[in-house]
């Protein structure tokens, strides 16, 4: 029985492999449809294998660790040392592809109608027709042009005539015929109704690697994405390359790059830690509170302040977006009430910022206050009854009891919850997308972003259009950045060790 | 042995089932549409399949999301034929090498201005169902039956409006679409055109005088509390919606909200100032062709035979009524007095750049608009600033 289980858990699972790794090969995926088979591989040798059976528990993570860790990981550093964005999106087989099918219409040539035929083989032949009365045969690439009484014409009269539902079904195969007319025109499908002269614009030396403007004669080298003319214009479309590191070139040596990045990092940091703190101050105060046994009706406050971790922060934020505006928002109507004066909440930078953090202390205090009354719950009664013995205060037992014995438990989720809000784009996102923007700055970027929603803002919203390429330089950085932090954090803090010693 | 045998079986079983996965398949057309179109290409594909025995299929996806995705799966073979869209994508579609001109086989069909919008390098790449240009949408029991002449005329009426705590003038803000009109109500311009009238993307006119002096217009308006301040879409159509506001700048899209709201209101075109009218962007949607269509014949084919009727433009219209670029059915959709308004505000219009230079322009635009709406620079400065930077980034990406 546990045989037939394991055969079809295989089955199953070789399935699904060889499913995604066609559609891969399909997608001309190679590195990862490798990756893929090595996997596969792998799976069946631990599973038939029995010495390798231990490793079966181990195998998906490391599988899934690779195919969604390290090859992005991998894949990011190959497109920070490209030019992959807007007017680069292509690969340079599919570029010249497009440039070798281009043809220009022959302008003011003549347009000749058609007739096709099949003959008892399946080959089509042509009977073209110019607006003179003359008429060619075309077959095979071949024209004819005909006599008076051809006998040709009498072969295609044996042969079946295309209706035009037979044309249109056909038209694939119609318009890959061309037919040499003279030296330089090819006789093309122009539509369902005629074909016409065209000319071929350019031509590929695989040889030497150029681009060929048949007409002019011009030769276009590949060069940094694109292929260039003698006199440096280049044409469109581009297609990817490496360009090496031009990117960080870009992105550090450019002040005007380099100014927004450095002020965006300072904000990221300033974010992270005051998100974390701000939430985890009031999460911990309300916590202790609702901890307090002679508190009445505890489990409908419990219930009440966990509401706003239960609405989806994408419906917060917007009704947020809307309070804090600047004419018409309820908190400035308010303060216009009270103090008589309003706040530029969305518009100045300072404020901008004060308006996220508050936003952000809406929407992450509830979990803070989850994980600090599940951690209180665990510190022992015991330890408070001997410390009122021993005539501690209030403040003294908080002190010196719970905060030490929460730290043990929670310090790993601030530190988690630290990362989390350096990479919290949702919340800039919806409340100021980052605004209001820098000023000088070449790259669009505002005073409330971070550097993630830098980057986001770099790939999709940049001068050039999508910018895939540096953005994925400024991923780089900030992966190292929140790589050396964490590190430096469980490192120093010796928070996964207390843990361990703990648990 | 056995284990063997099974696993065998399965592999077998797994490549019959994905094989017809991966087939890309000619001879068969695939569009991507938005909501809005999808289910009237569905009608027409299914006359398609009656006259000539070829499916069409439809896929619906979020009109903004069309030019991304098409950018992600059409190099991979996976892509769609036909897509419908904007002609303001031409420019990255083009230079990205994702789209393919269009033969028009009757171009006397189409308003000239819509097919000029899809127009690229002397080709054509789309054929226009939709024009659209922004216009003012006014509440008649504020601004009056005619609206306003004038933004004379509408400071007037908002120091009176203002008292009641309400507004002569809202738009949506920052967003330089909608305020280009103050620009090029004195003569501004975004890029200028060279002696053969080709966009030149190095001779930006944002900033000069006449630009200058509108974007002034922009912020004595905001600064006298005549317009509202800082108002994002949904803020600006609530305080219409709610009859706080006289005027509202925006386009044919917001006809729904506003008579759903019961606004008694005229549609027409931005009012002048000094004498002159500010002149909108024409915008223009249509359908375009991927290059990398396995089949561009049959697809040109469906175009200007069955997308480009009467038929078929007429009941594009009736799903989502935007006034259409097709000659034989304006007629009919012109009676529309709202359509009307749509189509004299866009014969003033000039059609938005659609050159990818016109990338770098929105943001630094953008972000220059929202310096003089959060009162931390004056407009000469700071669109002055954005001018320079547009340049800058162009030069930089040697367009």
């Amino acid at each position: 029985m546990g045989k037939i289980i394991k055969g079809a858990f295989l089955g199953i699972v070789n399935v699904v492999f060889i499913w995604i790794a066609l559609y891969l090969l399909g997608a001309e995926a190679y590195l990862v449809f490798v990756l893929l088979l090595l996997g596969a591989l792998l799976t069946n040798v631990i599973f038939l294998l029995p010495r390798a059976y231990p490793y079966r528990y181990l195998l998906p993570a490391a599988f899934f660790m690779v195919l969604l860790v390290v090859y992005p990981i991998v894949y990011t550093v190959y497109i920070s040392i490209t030019n992959y964005g807007t007017g680069n999106i292509l690969n340079k087989e599919q570029v010249v592809a497009q440039f070798e099918s281009k043809y220009t219409l022959e302008p003011n040539s003549d347009s000749f109608a058609f007739q096709t035929y099949r003959d008892p083989q399946g080959d089509l032949w042509f009977l073209f027709t110019d607006s003179l009365g003359g008429q060619l045969v075309g077959h095979d690439g071949e024209l004819t042009h005909l006599r008076e009484d051809d006998p040709l014409l009498r072969q295609l009269a044996g042969y079946t005539e295309l209706s035009r539902v037979d044309l249109v079904r056909a038209t694939n195969e119609l318009s890959s015929q061309s037919f040499a007319y003279d030296d330089t025109h090819e006789l093309r499908m122009r539509n369902i109704n005629a074909f016409n002269l065209y000319l071929q614009q350019y031509s590929y030396d695989r040889e030497r690697d150029v681009l060929l403007e048949v007409q002019t004669g011009i030769v276009y080298t590949p060069e940094d994405g694109y292929f260039r003319a003698p006199d440096g214009t280049h044409l469109t479309p581009g297609f990817r390359a490496v360009v090496g590191f031009g990117n960080f070139r870009r992105l550090f040596g450019n002040p005007q790059i380099t100014g927004p990045f450095v002020s965006v990092f300072i904000w990221t940091i300033q974010w992270a830690l005051l998100s974390v703190g701000t939430t985890f101050v009031v999460g911990l105060f309300l916590a202790i509170l609702l901890n307090d046994p002679y508190l009445r009706l505890r489990k409908v406050y419990r219930s009440l302040l966990i509401l706003p971790y239960a609405i989806p922060a994408f419906i917060s934020a917007l009704i947020w977006r809307g309070l804090f505006n600047t004419d018409l928002g309820i908190i400035n109507q308010i303060l216009q009430a009270t103090i008589g004066s309003s706040v530029p909440w969305l518009q100045d930078p300072f404020w901008a910022k004060v308006a996220l953090i508050i936003l952000n202390l809406w929407l992450g205090f509830p979990y803070m206050m989850i994980i600090c009354l599940g951690a209180l719950q665990s510190i022992s009664a015991e330890m408070y009854e001997a410390a009122v013995v021993d005539g501690a205060t209030a403040w003294q037992q908080f002190r010196h009891i719970t905060l030490p014995l929460l730290m043990v438990s929670v310090a790993p989720l601030l530190i988690s919850s630290f990362s989390f809000n350096f990479n919290n784009f949702s919340v800039i996102y919806l409340l100021t997308r980052g605004r209001p923007p820098i000023v000088g700055a070449q790259t669009p970027a505002g005073h409330t972003d971070i550097l993630i929603s830098y980057t986001y803002r770099l790939a999709f919203e940049s001068g050039r259009g999508i910018d895939y390429g540096l953005a994925s330089a400024v991923t780089l950085v900030i992966f190292l950045i929140t790589g050396a932090i964490t590190f430096f954090n469980f490192r120093f803090t010796g928070a996964l060790e207390d843990v361990n010693k703990n648990v | 042995m056995k284990r063997v045998t099974t696993m065998l079986v399965v592999l077998v079983l797994a490549l019959s089932i994905s094989l017809p996965v991966m087939a890309s398949v000619p001879g068969e057309l695939l569009i991507w549409s938005d909501g809005e179109r999808a289910p009237i290409l569905n009608e027409v594909a299914k006359q398609f399949v009656i006259e000539y025995g070829v499916t069409v299929r439809i896929q619906e996806l979020p009109f903004g999301d069309i030019r991304d995705n098409l950018a992600i799966v059409a190099p991979t073979g996976e892509g769609p034929d036909l897509i419908v869209g904007a002609h303001d994508w031409l420019g990255q579609l083009v230079t990205d090498g994702l789209i393919d001109p269009i033969d028009v086989d009757d171009e006397s069909l189409f308003l000239e201005s819509g097919l000029e919008a899809f127009t690229w390098g002397g080709q054509r790449y789309g054929i226009p169902y939709a024009i659209e240009a922004i216009g003012l949408i006014y509440n008649k029991d504020l601004a009056g039956e005619d609206g306003f002449q004038s933004f004379e005329e509408m400071i007037e009426l908002g120091t009176k409006l203002r008292d009641e705590g309400k507004y002569a003038l809202v738009m949506p803000q920052p967003d330089p679409y909608h305020t280009f009109p103050f620009f090029s109500i004195l003569g501004g311009y975004v890029f200028g055109m060279d002696a053969d009238g080709v966009l030149d993307p190095l001779d930006v006119g944002l900033a000069n005088d006449g630009a200058v002096e509108g974007f002034e217009l922009f912020e004595y308006l905001m600064d006298e509390r005549i317009m509202a301040r800082a108002t994002p879409y949904d803020t600006m159509m609530s305080l219409f919606q709610n009859g706080n506001a006289a005027g509202m700048i925006t386009g044919p899209w917001a006809f729904n909200d506003v008579r759903s709201a019961g606004i008694d209101y005229g549609f027409q075109q931005i009012p002048s100032y000094k004498g002159q009218y500010g002149r909108p962007f024409l915008g223009a949607q249509g359908f375009m062709m991927s290059a990398f269509s396995e089949n561009k014949m049959l697809a040109n084919l469906f175009l200007n035979e069955f997308v480009a009727t009467k038929d078929t433009m007429l009941a594009i219209y009736e799903g989502d009524p935007r006034p259409t670029a097709f000659l034989p059915a304006a007629d009919i959709i012109n009676e529309d007095p709202d359509m009307r308004g749509v189509m004299e505000s866009a014969a003033e219009g000039i059609p938005m750049p659609a050159i990818p230079a016109m990338n770098a322009v929105w943001t630094a635009w953008s972000d220059a608009l929202e310096l003089v709406i959060n009162q931390q620079s004056a407009p000469r400065p700071a669109i002055e600033n954005a001018v320079q930077l547009i340049i800058q980034t162009i030069e930089d990406s040697g367009y």
